[in-house]
């Protein structure tokens, strides 16, 4: 009688899980690649541990934070990760809202933009420096982590309704083809591998990791 | 006789994640040191609150913990808490120095030790990975005036028998075991009522 019992309960329970997951899958897909701009997945969770490190004591970071988080004249006192540490809880407040389906005003949108802005500024200044300075582990994370966040606010900002002003898509677009040349650079100096990224990275870059060869290794010496 | 292994499976379980809950996500770690005469509810430290003054602004003594390079990959945030953790074992052992001889103080600060040992081997073993530069920056940040005041307060209460390896149960931190076990059997000195 409790086998029976345990059966049916069973069979309902795998029932509920195959329907459940075929209807709410793309929500649950849509809410897994907004969760890379929440926290640290935006690294791949499998990347080599010698080759992805801790993006907020990335000496790189030390160099461009505070020329993207403004904090008045306390940058000379505060640690540069603690001024990363502003970066990503605000990013994190603005994802959390949108995946908690806030309704969407102007405000959120601007929020939005200006966070794909300053990830693109860091990442941005993160390319400028040196190409071997990015072997680092630390730099390396900081560069992917920069270039993942920045990729998962524009999608937002670009799927956004009302949809944002001619100007500031043009500011994304202008950033994403800086970026994705970068990338490209990156990828064939051996920098970056499709590896360091996690698998909800933007199509963009995935599709940069997977069509460009590396044709050197400038990290080897 | 089934049912009953199964039923005796599930609460067995239950039972192991509440501790594991408790223990790793909750951090109670203080539940489970050792009980018993001389260890009391870490939960009624009076010491607890007695130092919460000593915690307001911690970044404004300069006997704390201070980085003395700007090249390091130290987080703030583990800086902070070597300020914080340092700013309070120093009220629990140095400011007030009886107070390890009352039962719940004597529990909450033996599970405060070993969070701070915890914290300087968790440093230390991060440091580790980007060579001696960076563990010498660690080391010297856990060498304050205050964190050697600290060290100074834990040689004398283990050499008086006010800590004692017995209270630290099965999670003896490295640093403390050379004391502990050097003055093994010293009964304690402290104030009779």
């Amino acid at each position: 009688m409790v086998r029976q019992f345990l059966t049916l309960l069973l069979a309902f329970a795998g029932g509920f899980l195959a329907v459940g997951a075929w209807i709410w899958a793309p929500k649950i897909s849509n809410a897994m690649s907004g969760l890379v701009s929440v926290g640290p997945p935006s690294v791949s969770w499998f990347a080599d541990a010698n080759r992805i490190g801790r993006p907020e004591v990335a000496p790189v970071i030390k160099n461009c934070i505070f020329r993207v988080v403004d904090v008045g004249p306390d940058a000379a006192k505060m640690q540069p990760s603690a001024g990363y540490f502003i970066l990503k809880a605000g990013s994190m407040q603005t994802s959390i809202s949108s995946l908690a389906g806030k309704p969407e005003d102007l405000r959120s949108d601007y929020r939005t933009v200006s966070l794909a802005i300053k990830w693109a500024e860091l990442a941005d200044c993160i390319y400028a420096q040196d190409d071997r300075e990015l072997c680092d582990p630390d730099n390396r994370a900081a560069m992917v982590e920069a270039t993942t966040k920045f990729f998962a606010f524009a999608q937002q900002a670009e799927a956004s309704k009302p949809p944002i002003s001619a100007g500031e898509a043009q500011a994304i677009e202008n950033s994403k083809g800086k970026l994705l040349g970068a990338l490209k650079n990156h990828r064939r100096y051996g920098t970056l591998v499709a590896a360091d990224f996690s698998s909800f990275a933007s199509p963009e870059i995935s599709r940069v990791l997977r069509e460009e060869k590396q044709t050197r290794d400038i990290c080897k010496r | 006789m089934d049912f009953l292994k199964r039923a005796a499976f599930v609460v067995g379980g239950i039972f192991l994640g509440i501790n594991l809950i408790n223990y790793f996500v909750l951090g109670h770690t203080g539940d489970y040191l050792p009980g018993g005469e001389r260890m009391g509810e870490w939960k009624q430290a009076n010491i607890r609150e007695a130092c919460y003054p000593a915690l307001e602004s911690p970044e404004r003594d300069p006997l704390l913990p201070q980085l003395t390079t700007t090249q390091h990959r130290i987080d703030w945030q583990d800086l902070t808490r070597a300020k914080e953790m340092t700013a309070a074992l120093n009220c629990y052992l140095v400011t007030h120095p009886n107070a390890v001889c009352e039962r719940n103080n004597r529990a909450y600060i033996v599970d405060y030790i070993n969070r701070y040992f915890a914290k300087v081997d968790e440093m230390m073993s991060t440091a580790k990975r980007y060579g001696e530069g960076e563990v010498s920056t660690v080391r010297n940040l856990w060498d304050s005036p205050r964190n050697r005041a600290i060290t100074a307060a834990l040689i004398q209460n283990t050499s008086n028998g006010r800590l004692i390896k017995a209270d630290f149960g099965w999670s003896v931190p490295m640093a403390m075991k050379p004391m502990l076990d050097r003055y093994k059997g010293t009964t304690d000195n402290c104030p009779r009522a």
